[in-house]
């Protein structure tokens, strides 16, 4: 049994507080796996942990047979992990299509001298650059394409959403990790993303981990759902078994309100 | 009404007369007199003292801004800057009458006031008399005031021929030397345009007429042209860019020929900033790496040139025959050693700096720029740098024949230079290279996450800045022949960085203009040499209120300020609540 992404006893420490805690969490090929957990409870640190931002305190890593403890961030994207962030972070100042065409930095190759001789192999390049990232954004149906030339800024905010997608996806990656994709969304272009989502992953073959506190997100796309808390994973499994664990509950509810109500 | 009209009018009346009471106090306004701007009319000192009072004017009848809660009270425009200005002339006129009564009654004003001189008073007073000055400063600045606060209520059409106008005539008067040095070079007459320094009567007013009819038609015309551009087929704007471009290439090849030896020296200087200013927006504008220690690299190059090719430098001078067997001491056979020795001390500079960002970036930067300056100037490397004897006997840049360090001559050699430099820059901000930069420049983590290896990026950027800045280095040290650690210090760092931030970030043209600007101009208009800072310093901070994206601004960055401004409000919150 050889998981894609594979995390065994991960721990991560800021001063005093176990941001995560010896976690074991893995990844199957073509799977969508969904993170819980309230506020703080370490899911944005593990991703972290996993993208090369922070190395762990202890724990291994591995991804696709290469170990990822210790490798940086853009040689971890290089493996074929790409991301989302939380609050999304696209190149304001660069356009649709740029910010698109930067994810296929790690596929390509021209340095500086063939940006200063721009030979046939360069030129090549960029015209597949420019292809690939046009394909990308292509996936959004007529939300990205017909802006190529807009500033990343000037997009609405839902569109921020998707082409921080496109972008991930333009580094060609084996696995996607979505950090709190559907915040900020509303009901029905939720109901997109959860489209999207699965579309995702049966026609661009990605093995998908998201961070999400929308639970109607979560069960429309899950395979398998892990719960953390205080750094812990305290439940695993569909989301209904995730759903009704009590330590789940009273990790939302808290401890009080759920011995209250019999 | 009324309190429509005092409260914020008076205070930008009370502003407008301490700027122009500051002006006058520094000295400029008097040292700006000596300069005509229409012969026997008006002098530089009066028009500062007008412009003074009618900014005031204009800027106190801007229309209010919307607030809250509350219908915005809007007086008429003509009579808040007639407020405005009138305080500013009574303020000016007050404290000038205040003066002229201390002097009168003994007092030593110039030992405490040293620019309070019988000149600088008798220019604000216009010559007529203490009482008569203050009466006339009051007048002018309610009329000035009205005047360009009626401006606002004109269509836009108008106003902006009226500005264009006045900005041309201003231009004009204070291009002189360049234009007058023109039309002699052209062999054709200049007094009936120009005499003693400053416009003629006869000139001001066709520039009036001719400015203000050209610009009231092309503004006029302008959709229309707009339309016709549109509608062009793609292969005839192609053929006018071409000719355009052809167009300006020829202009910058016959120009020192017209302008003559003086200003093409000029025009040299500039091109250095040009150079210089290519090279740092490399590092700052593409990869947004703000680098107060620039002058680093033109030291370096400087130096390097010297050690390579000057006779007095102790390695041509130890080594001598070696060398010059090899034929090493030829300015075009150490040309690009000094470039890779500066791209060497590039990825040197740059890699214990890597970690940094911003502001600390900046510091560190700024230490590197006069740790160089002090090698230089050190005992420790005097035998090999000269310490502060500096370098001498740089030979220019061979053939004799062409005689590379007569002012017209050595000006195509820097035109080459620049040429090679933007061409670089052009490429490289068009590329892959390029894009990686301006996404580290926009969010370094993210760019990280896109898998662009900041810590290469970063090392190339400065690689490649202190590649075309030691350009500049070598041009100068063939142009002047000896080179002085005085000639790098850190203010060379700061005008680079003005220049590009005049110009515009990440504008290539912007550089050009930037330079022009802020190193041309003073070279030009002599009576600004000693004020020199306080217009740098008055430019820039103008230019970040008023133009934040620069005078020639890159594209991208101008539409994004923009944009910031226009949905402010509108968007949704970045990060979730929930």
């Amino acid at each position: 049994m050889s998981h894609l992404l594979e995390l065994e006893g991960v721990s991560k420490r800021f001063g005093g507080v176990r941001a995560v805690d010896d976690v074991d969490f893995y990844a199957d090929q073509g799977e969508i796996v969904g993170v819980i957990g309230p506020n703080g409870a370490g899911k944005t640190t593990l991703f972290n942990i996993v993208t090369g931002f922070y190395s762990p305190d202890a724990g291994k890593i591995t991804f696709d047979g290469h170990n990822l403890v210790g490798l940086k961030p853009n040689q971890i994207t290089k493996v074929g992990i790409a991301r989302t962030f939380q609050a999304v972070r696209l190149f304001g100042a660069m356009t649709v299509l740029e910010n698109a065409m930067v994810g296929q930095h790690p596929r390509t190759k021209a340095g500086v001298f063939g940006a200063l001789l721009h030979g046939s192999s360069t030129k090549a390049e960029e015209e597949r650059v420019q292809a690939e990232a046009g394909a990308a954004l292509d996936f959004f149906g007529d939300r990205l394409s017909p802006r190529l030339n807009s500033l990343a800024s000037e997009l609405a905010y839902a569109d921020r959403r998707r082409l921080e997608i496109a972008r991930a996806m333009a580094t060609e990656p084996k696995l996607l990790l979505l950090d709190e994709p559907a915040a900020g969304m509303n009901p029905a272009e939720k109901d997109g993303l959860i489209e999207l989502i699965g579309r995702l992953r049966d026609q661009k073959g990605y093995s998908i981990v998201l961070i999400e506190h929308d639970m109607p997100v979560i069960s429309g796309v899950s395979d398998r759902v892990v719960a953390l808390d205080y750094g812990k994973k305290i439940a695993e499994g569909t989301y209904d078994q995730v759903a009704a664990n009590q330590q789940v509950i009273e990790a939302y509810l808290g401890k009080s309100a759920t011995q209250e109500t019999p | 009404m009324r309190a429509a009209l005092t409260g914020d009018n008076v205070r930008a009346g009370l502003i407008g007369g301490v700027v122009v009471l500051y002006l006058a106090l520094v000295g400029m306004i008097e040292r700006f007199q000596d300069r005509d701007v229409i012969t026997g009319v008006i002098g530089l000192g009066t028009l500062l003292i007008l412009i003074g009072l009618a900014g005031t004017g204009y800027m106190a009848s801007r229309p209010p801004k919307p607030r809250s809660g509350q219908e915005p009270v809007s007086a008429n425009p003509a009579l808040k800057g007639l407020v405005a200005g009138a305080v500013a002339g009574a303020l000016t006129g007050g404290v000038i009458l205040v003066l002229e009564l201390l002097i009168s009654a003994g007092a030593d004003v110039r030992s405490v006031l040293a620019s309070v001189t019988p000149g600088m008073l008798s220019t604000l007073e216009f010559g007529l008399g203490s009482f008569g000055g203050a009466a006339i400063l009051v007048a002018l600045g309610a009329a000035l005031g009205a005047g360009t606060g009626a401006l606002r209520l004109l269509s836009d059409h108008a106003r902006d021929t009226v500005t264009f106008t006045v900005t041309s005539l201003l231009l004009m008067s204070l291009l002189e030397p360049i234009l007058g040095a023109v039309l002699d070079g052209l062999g054709l007459p200049e007094r009936w345009l120009y005499q003693g320094g400053g416009l003629t009567v006869l000139g001001a007013i066709l520039t009036v007429v001719i400015a203000g009819t050209a610009r009231w038609f092309w503004k006029q015309r302008e959709p229309q042209r707009k339309e016709a551009v549109a509608s062009m087929p793609a292969d005839r704007r192609s053929l006018y860019r071409k000719l355009a471009v052809f167009a300006a290439v020829a202009l910058l090849v016959v120009l020192p020929w017209i302008v003559g030896s003086f200003i093409s020296d000029v025009l040299g200087t500039v091109g250095l900033y040009v150079l210089l200013g290519l090279g740092l927006n490399i590092v700052v504008g593409y990869a947004g790496l703000l680098d107060l220690g620039y002058v680093a690299f033109f030291a370096v190059g400087a130096y390097a040139t010297g050690i390579l090719t000057s006779p007095a430098s102790y390695l041509v001078r130890e080594e001598g025959q070696l060398f010059a067997e090899k034929g090493f001491t030829n300015f075009w056979v150490a040309l690009p050693f000094v470039v890779i020795i500066a791209i060497i001390i590039g990825v040197l500079i740059g890699a214990p700096v890597l970690r940094l960002r911003g502001d600390y970036l900046a510091i560190v930067t700024l230490g590197f720029g006069e740790i160089i300056r002090t090698l230089v100037l050190s005992d420790w490397l005097s035998p090999y740098l000269g310490g502060a004897q500096g370098l001498l006997r740089v030979p220019p840049a061979p053939p004799d024949a062409l005689d590379l360090r007569a002012p017209q001559n050595v000006y195509y050699l820097i035109l080459v230079f620049c040429g090679i430099a933007a061409f670089v820059a052009w490429r490289l901000s068009d590329s892959r290279v390029g894009r990686a930069w301006a996404a580290m420049r926009e969010d370094e983590s993210v760019a990280e996450a896109m898998g662009i290896s900041v810590i290469r990026y970063k090392l190339l950027a400065f690689a490649m800045g202190a590649g075309v800045g030691s350009l500049g280095g070598v041009f100068f040290a063939a142009k002047i022949g000896s080179i002085f650690p005085n000639s790098f210090g850190l203010l060379v760092s700061i005008n680079v960085l003005s220049v590009i931030i005049l110009g515009g970030l990440g504008s290539i043209p912007g550089v050009i203009v930037g330079s022009a600007v802020l190193v041309g101009l003073p070279e030009l208009l002599r009576e600004f040499a000693e004020f020199r800072l306080l217009i740098y310093g008055a430019i820039l901070v103008a230019i970040m209120i008023l133009r934040p994206e620069g005078l020639v601004p890159n594209k991208r960055r101008q539409r994004e300020l923009h944009a910031r401004e226009f949905e402010l409000g509108a968007t949704a919150p970045d990060e979730a609540t929930a």
